[in-house]
């Protein structure tokens, strides 16, 4: 009997793990521009190495970029999006900015939780992405004031392929000793006219553990991630954040960070 | 190699660190955009994210005649006219570090 229960345990534990790696994706083509010019953002709710199903976002809490310190609201520039995964298709959201001045650009997405009805819970992912124009680092080390947020000790948009990304996992400002995070690759490229992923994947998995990677920070909060292939890696710290509870049910609060590593 | 001797070594190695070290910090980072009112704007700064106020920024035609001639402000940037042909604008950071930019690639 006790081994049926440990059993069933186990199953549910790998269900909930597998079921976990929802992730907020943020994506624009380059991170790091020559000149500036005029980017296309686009920001998904789905799963990233599998391209399997895509979850409906709705208009986001806030969306705001930072620069020089200063921060834009860009909230009423998002426009709604059809975005098609290998599955399905739900509603996601782009934006069109235009880059001027060197510097580091923090674009930032605090998303309205998501009811998850499966997992019986809220799902919260405060996600950044960081764009740099010209070189200058300017923010891309700083807090952009998430109730949870990882702050890069790596610029996130000068990796070759085998540096490490380091981050901070913070919650209200501060470090989050131990904190699980789950890493993912960005296996279907995405198709930026047609809004959907490519069908094709990059990489195969031997296992599943590989999907969706799961690491732990340092008692410090921080975390290290070797980085094997070149493209996009989004890295999620799970439960990070200060809030647990809305609407009398359990509410993850993630942080969510995509860095971008190019081949030497 | 007596201990002076390796003092000396040390200290010519660690000279040679410093002086590669300060050499690599010196690189200018310079970006132009085009404002879409007929202007252009330029910036300039260094790898610790500080400004290159005060640098001077060359504007020269296909023939590589002098348009126009500025210097960054204290906040790293400086704007003029977008000329009617082919140009370029190259930042002179001075000892070799300067960094040129087309008028075509300038968005």
């Amino acid at each position: 009997m006790k081994k049926i229960i440990l059993l069933a345990l186990v199953f549910i534990f790998a269900t909930a793990m597998t079921c976990s790696a929802h992730f907020v994706m943020m994506y624009t083509p380059e991170t790091i521009l020559a000149n500036g010019g005029k980017i296309t953002v686009k920001s998904v709710f789905g799963h990233p190495f599998a391209a399997s199903v895509t979850l409906d976002m709705a208009k986001p809490n806030a969306f705001f970029v930072v620069n020089k310190g200063k921060k834009t609201d860009l909230l009423g520039t998002l426009k709604p999006i059809t975005w098609q995964s290998r599955e399905n298709s739900a509603r996601a959201w782009e934006t069109e900015y235009q880059v001027k001045g060197m510097g580091d650009y923090i674009f930032c997405l605090d998303p309205v939780p998501y009811f998850d009805q499966t997992e019986d819970k809220y799902i919260q992912q405060f996600t950044k992405i960081i764009v740099n124009n010209g070189g200058l680092p300017t923010d891309w080390d700083a807090k952009v004031g998430f109730k949870t947020e990882i702050v890069p000790l790596d610029k996130p948009y000068a990796l070759w392929t085998g540096n490490v990304f380091r981050g901070v996992v913070l919650s209200k400002g501060k470090p989050v000793p131990y904190a699980a995070i789950e890493v993912e690759y960005l296996n279907h490229a995405p198709n930026m006219e047609l809004n959907k992923f490519a069908e094709k994947a990059a990489v195969q998995a031997p296992h599943d553990v590989f999907v969706t990677m799961t690491i732990k920070a340092n008692a410090n909060g921080e975390f290290t991630f070797g980085i094997p292939k070149a493209g996009w890696w989004g890295f999620a710290a799970i439960s990070s954040g200060p809030d647990k509870k809305l609407n009398g049910k359990e509410l993850e609060q993630d942080a969510v960070i995509w860095i971008q590593a190019q081949d030497m | 190699m007596n201990k002076r001797s390796a003092f000396t070594a040390l200290v010519a190695v660690l000279t040679v660190l410093l002086l590669t070290a300060t050499a690599f910090a010196h690189i200018v980072f310079f970006a132009c955009w085009d404002n879409g009112d007929g202007t252009i704007s330029c910036e300039g700064g260094y790898t610790d994210g500080s400004s290159a106020a005060g640098a001077t920024i060359n504007v020269t035609d296909a023939d590589g005649s002098l348009l126009f001639s500025g210097k960054l402000d204290k906040s790293g940037e400086l704007k003029f006219n977008k000329p009617a042909g082919d140009f370029a604008v190259t930042l002179d950071g001075g000892s070799g570090h300067s960094v040129t930019i087309k008028g075509k690639d300038i968005k």
